[in-house]
């Protein structure tokens, strides 16, 4: 383990977290951590997916109870019963996936959970406001949630923690929902909050935005500490990348480059509505070619999950048309666009591709159950047998097939899922944040298969909140936002701040 | 540090859960009926054995519990078929009674037709009575996404006023000294017995049983509705048409509590009545929910409910109040509701985690 | 059709009104705050018999509505116990509910049936008020209970929108994990709700036994506990919608008996299907309207919550 400064003076440490171990059935999530935060820093919590992170934070604000170790704040030995404990201590947690209640206020989110007896709403909303005010958040607090972006309903859950008056303040991954200037204003509003004397940790696995933002680091691999309070500024980016994933970074991979032949997928001035109403995305015209693959880059909510829908025929479209081996698909259906060769890989797996409530083998015949008819019967033996094909080519680690989908970690559903769709050997994939979630291997798996795909002369579309992963894989990329594409680049040779340029938002909230 | 209890779901529910938590079910009730009874100055095990002999004793007793599950075990089946889509069909019970008045209309045209054509003509109209019922709810439900439980509730109240409607109006038996009854059947349309009192209608409502089991499990129809019920969006993405599939669900639904109408007037009844449902619409649904919305359980489910009823309609002979019956028959629901609850999840105690050893890569 | 006569109506609008008034609002609480009991009947039944017994027992009126209330409260909490505690199929539990409510009521009323009342609660004289030309009798002449109801309405309204109790009660309605995240007993806000919903159809059910129809028999509910489910979606949850629909609902119950002297040659049935279909044509245009807007029923309604560790 490493430590970069000598002696932490007991009165500036805010959390200290002492050989700290967390458990569950089948895995050692903290083996023995350790975390000293000090006052008034960001402080950033770096590991790859699967660490650690998010379960040594989720023991931090009470969440869960640790099996073994000492939690400190403020040099004062607690032990949190659940998160409300750890509120009224002075800990608060923004997760990945917020909390909020879309038919209340912002006012009413913010206030749940710690209100007055009595309501006044006038002047909730005004204090609300006040806290907003001072530390540059910018919200209206009498504005229903359900009307608010992603960025938006963050501050509200930022809000809802200095409501309680946090003194430590965990952030977990908070930027996989903004565009770059969002990042910047979340970075000036944690900088106020470190300057009032509150101390933030910051979660996450990309070290470029953590580098601008933290004056501190803890490194986590594989539930134990490699590194912790280093000081960011005196560490340089391969160090960083070498504790956290334990050797040198390899350059990933490039594939060679391509030479695409003709075009497979084709939209043209395609344009639909969201769920609002008002257009999810307008004026798309561009093509996937045979042997390529085309990226799509931008922070969720700018249109790119109603597209891959639009594409696959499960929205209609108001305008324009889609183009799949030459055939106009446009009006089609799901089915019958598969049957045509596309093969569509959604990013909501458990509740899109795959029926959570039914067996793998049930979840395996999806695409082809038809064709295995005897009559008005589906035949038990047949279903089984491609099923077990299918788990045997993509190395799906299950159990029984007959045995409920949800038993299956996230990787293997994932295997399961994208086996299904590319075993028709497609001509088209599209594939909508493929890799989120997953760990090193089950990303490399995915990532293996659709440039196994890319090899055999398909056109594949991918669409990813990961940048890097884009840069790497991409022959060309396009980006992004507020429901238009902002730029078309060579991933190969273009900057990330001209990517980040371009995904710019002009941030109306009608386009969202 | 109190530890607060809480439920996590098991990896595999406990095997036989269902008819073990049935059977749970009724013995909580059995002893909750003991101090009822004793408290009401019976003998319970009096009480007990006759209501078992009037109902599962001898074959005279079979044939009533089977005929009373008959309806019990459509109006199951109704439910349950809705419910392996995840549709709520509360309107079992005015599905009933449009099933019957379709039914007691055919019998009112077709006075003088042979008995068995006329018996077909008239189950053909109960499951059209019962379908037409649901079709309101089911367009409105595959179109506008309209919460099928409420519509289908608000309709019960409808069909029960319109039955009462036609038999103080239009229907009134001329024949009933201004009693306000509905004429009674005519004489060929009855279903023809078993055995002992035991009539056709328990063939009818297994032949149908199976084949709404088979089709639900082995056939494309069935896998489809499965998927529905499991996820909306995923049955769109594999191309499955999901009004369509709410639309037929519902009104085969609607159609097959319908049939329980029909059945019942052909079987048991002699003529319409306003109490001819009986509250079978709303037991379906608990026999439904027992048999976790599986074609195959409501069977064995409806029999055993039928059995319940039989004998405690038995045992107010005995003197015993037909609203013990009725309590007997709650705490029997409650006990199972509770008992199949916990096969399918354990308790456990806050902070009861079993740590691995060894550190494994999730 | 005479003043007299359409006063009358008028008057027993109001009554029944009421009367649905406080079974709908012990509705909107449960469902308010997520859970969906479909127990009303049983509640009412039970509340009904426990009020005549003890008005026969006590001789006093306000106990007995008090003794009415806490046993449908405690009813109510048996379904409570199954849906928020075990997490059971709310659907089923709230049906098994009014099975043992309506027979635990025949049993507890049996040897009471066709005895005369013990306690009323007879039509108040408000000085002066009461005499004035029709609004006299139809507003400042009812039972106390309509005014009780009236008082539990606006107490509702401002429960949930002006108190921390009303703010908790309600997020536990739309999202129970974040309620829970944000330190509510999501546990204590449903079962309390429940408990306190059982409580008030246990006084509607006490309002028909010590006021309107002063005896006891079965089947004395007659379906109006399912009104009184309609009545909360036909009202979008808001305590004041609520009330207005009561009214009218209230209205068709009222005229049902009365379509003969006013000469309209109108079949009674058909006008007594008249809530439901109302609250049919309702619930389309509201979800018509809410693909724009979230729609007003609770997002969590019907869902059991269990917290998970993982």
């Amino acid at each position: 383990m490493t430590h970069s400064s000598s002696v932490i003076d007991g009165n500036q440490v805010a959390v200290h977290l002492s050989d700290v171990w967390k458990m569950f059935p089948g895995v050692v999530a903290n083996a023995g951590v350790e975390l000293c935060v000090r006052r008034g820093t960001i402080h950033a919590l770096l590991g790859e997916n699967g660490a650690g992170k998010s379960t040594l934070m989720n023991v931090l604000a009470g969440v869960y109870r640790p099996d073994r170790g000492q939690l400190k704040l403020h040099g004062q030995v607690h032990s949190f019963r659940n998160p409300a404990d750890a509120l009224s201590a002075g800990v608060g947690m923004v997760h990945q996936e917020f909390r909020l209640i879309p038919s209340f206020s912002v006012a009413e989110n913010v206030v749940l959970g710690s209100a007055p007896s009595l309501i006044r709403p006038r002047q909730l909303e005004a204090e609300v406001a006040a806290i907003a005010e001072k530390f540059g958040l910018r919200v209206d607090p009498t504005q229903p949630l359900w009307q608010l972006s992603m960025g938006e309903r963050q501050k509200v859950e930022i809000l809802k923690v200095l409501w309680r008056d946090a003194s430590v303040l965990i952030l977990d991954e908070p930027t996989t929902v903004l565009t770059p200037s969002e990042v910047d204003e979340l970075a000036e509003i944690l900088r106020r909050m470190a300057q009032d004397g509150r101390s933030i940790i910051f979660i996450s696995h990309k070290l470029h935005e953590v580098s601008g933002i933290c004056s501190e680091a803890t490194v986590l691999r594989q539930g134990k500490t490699v590194a912790t309070s280093l000081d960011m500024a005196a560490t340089d980016a391969a160090e960083l990348a070498r504790l956290m994933v334990g050797s040198s970074p390899v350059a990933p991979d490039r594939p060679e480059v391509a030479t695409p032949g003709d075009p497979l997928l084709e939209l043209t001035e395609l344009r639909a509505s969201g769920d609002r109403g008002i257009d999810a995305f307008s004026n798309i015209t561009f093509q996937v070619n045979s042997g390529e693959i085309v990226g799509i880059a931008g922070v969720a909510g700018n249109g790119q999950r109603e597209l891959a829908d639009v594409i696959a025929g499960l929205r209609p479209s108001t305008q324009g048309s889609v183009t799949l081996n030459g055939a106009d698909v446009t009006t089609a259906s799901p089915q019958q666009r598969f049957r045509a060769g596309l093969g569509y890989i959604p990013e909501d797996r458990l509740g899109v591709g795959l029926a959570p409530r039914l067996s793998i083998t049930d979840n395996a015949i999806l695409r082809i159950y038809r064709q295995q008819r005897r009559g008005p019967f589906i035949v038990a033996e047949k279903a089984l047998a491609y099923c077990q094909d299918l788990i045997t080519r993509f190395g799906v680690r299950s159990g029984d097939p007959h045995g409920p989908i949800a038993a299956l970690s996230g990787g293997n559903l994932q295997r399961l899922l994208v086996g299904r769709e590319l075993d028709g050997q497609p001509s088209v994939v599209v594939a909508a944040q493929p890799t989120r979630g997953l760990d090193v291997q089950g990303v490399k798996a995915i990532q293996d298969l659709l440039l196994d795909q890319r090899k055999a002369g398909a056109a594949v579309l991918m669409i990813s909140e990961d940048l890097d992963e884009l840069l790497t894989l991409t022959d060309r990329l396009l980006v992004m936002e507020g429901g238009v594409i902002r730029g078309e680049f060579d991933p190969r040779t273009v900057s990330r701040h001209e990517v980040g340029m371009a995904m710019l938002a002009d941030t109306n909230a009608a386009t969202r | 540090m109190t530890r607060r209890p809480r439920l996590d779901l098991r990896d595999q529910p406990l095997v036989g859960g269902q008819p073990l938590a049935f059977g749970i079910g009724l013995a909580i009730a059995l002893f909750v009926g003991t101090l009822l009874l004793l408290g009401a100055g019976h003998d319970p095990l009096k009480v007990y054995s006759r209501m078992f002999e009037a109902s599962l004793g001898d074959p005279d007793a079979w044939a009533v519990t089977l005929n009373r599950a008959v309806p019990l075990g459509l109006a199951g089946l109704a439910v349950a078929v809705a419910g392996s889509m995840g549709l709520w069909n509360i309107g079992a019970e005015g599905q009933i009674m449009a099933g019957a008045i379709g039914a007691s209309w055919v019998a009112r045209i077709g006075g003088e037709w042979p008995g068995l054509i006329l018996i077909t003509v008239m189950l053909i109209a109960a499951l059209g009575g019962g379908g037409l019922l649901a079709l309101g709810p089911a367009v409105a439900k595959a179109k506008l996404g309209v919460n099928e439980i409420i519509t289908t509730l608000m309709l019960n109240e409808v069909a029960i006023r319109l039955v009462q409607w036609l038999i103080h109006g239009p229907w009134k038996d001329p024949d009933a000294y201004n009693f306000p009854l509905a004429p009674m059947l005519p004489e060929q349309a009855h279903l023809p017995t078993l055995f002992s009192r035991a009539h056709c209608g328990i063939l009818i409502a297994a032949g149908v049983i199976v084949i709404s089991s088979v089709a639900v499990k082995y056939t494309a129809w069935g896998y489809e509705l499965r998927i529905a019920g499991s996820s909306e969006a995923t049955a769109r993405y594999s191309g499955i048409s999901l009004p369509q599939k709410i639309l037929t669900v519902l009104v085969l639904s609607g159609g097959i509590a319908g049939l329980a109408g029909g059945v019942e007037l052909t079987g048991t009844a002699d003529r319409l009545t306003e109490t001819l449902s009986n509250g079978f619409g709303f037991a379906g649904i608990i026999v439904a929910a027992l048999a976790l919305m599986r074609p195959s359980g409501v069977a064995v489910v409806a029999v055993l409910f039928g059995a319940v009823q039989i004998g405690g309609q038995s045992i107010q002979t005995l003197g015993v109040s037909s609203s013990v019956s009725t309590i007997l028959q709650a705490f029997v629901l409650f006990g199972a509701i509770g008992a199949g609850v916990l096969s399918r999840y354990r308790i456990l105690f806050e902070g009861e985690a079993q740590p691995a050893p060894e550190a494994v890569d999730k | 059709m005479s003043e007299a006569s359409l006063i009358g109506l008028f008057v027993a609008t109001v009554s029944f009104g009421a009367l649905l008034y406080l079974a709908a609002l012990g509705e909107l609480l449960a469902e308010k705050a997520g859970i969906l009991n479909l127990g009303v009947e049983g509640m009412m039944a039970i509340g009904a018999v426990t009020a005549f017994i003890a008005g026969v027992e006590l001789k006093n009126p306000w106990a007995a509505l008090a003794i009415a209330m806490a046993s449908g409260a405690a009813l109510a909490s048996v379904h409570g116990f199954f849906t928020v505690a075990l997490g059971a199929e709310q659907v089923v539990s709230g049906l098994s509910l009014t099975i043992l409510g309506l027979g635990l009521a025949a049993y507890l009323g049996k040897d009471y049936v066709g005895q005369p009342p013990g306690a009323e609660l007879v039509p108040v004289q408000w000085s002066g008020l009461s005499d004035l030309p029709w609004v006299g009798p139809i507003i400042f002449k009812q039972a106390p209970i309509v005014y009780f109801a009236l008082l539990m309405g606006i107490a509702v309204s401002l429960v949930l929108a002006n108190t921390r109790l009303g703010l908790a009660l309600r997020a536990a309605g739309e999202s129970a994990s974040s309620t829970d995240s944000a330190g509510h007993s999501v546990l204590g806000l449903r079962l309390g709700a429940v408990a306190a919903g059982g409580a008030l159809a246990g006084a509607s059910g006490a309002y028909l036994t010590l006021s309107i129809t002063p005896q006891w028999a079965e089947g004395l509910t007659a379906g109006r506990g399912w009104i009184a489910v309609a009545l909360v979606i036909f009202g979008a949850w808001r305590p004041g919608r609520v009330g207005w629909g009561a009214l009218l609902f209230g209205g068709t119950l009222a005229l049902k008996t009365r379509l003969q002297t006013f000469g309209v040659d109108f079949s009674p049935i058909i006008l007594s299907m008249l809530p439901y279909i109302l609250t049919l044509l309702i619930l389309l245009v509201i979800s018509v309207r809410s693909r724009k807007r979230p729609s007003p029923a609770p997002a969590g309604l019907g869902f059991a919550y269990r917290r998970e560790e993982r």
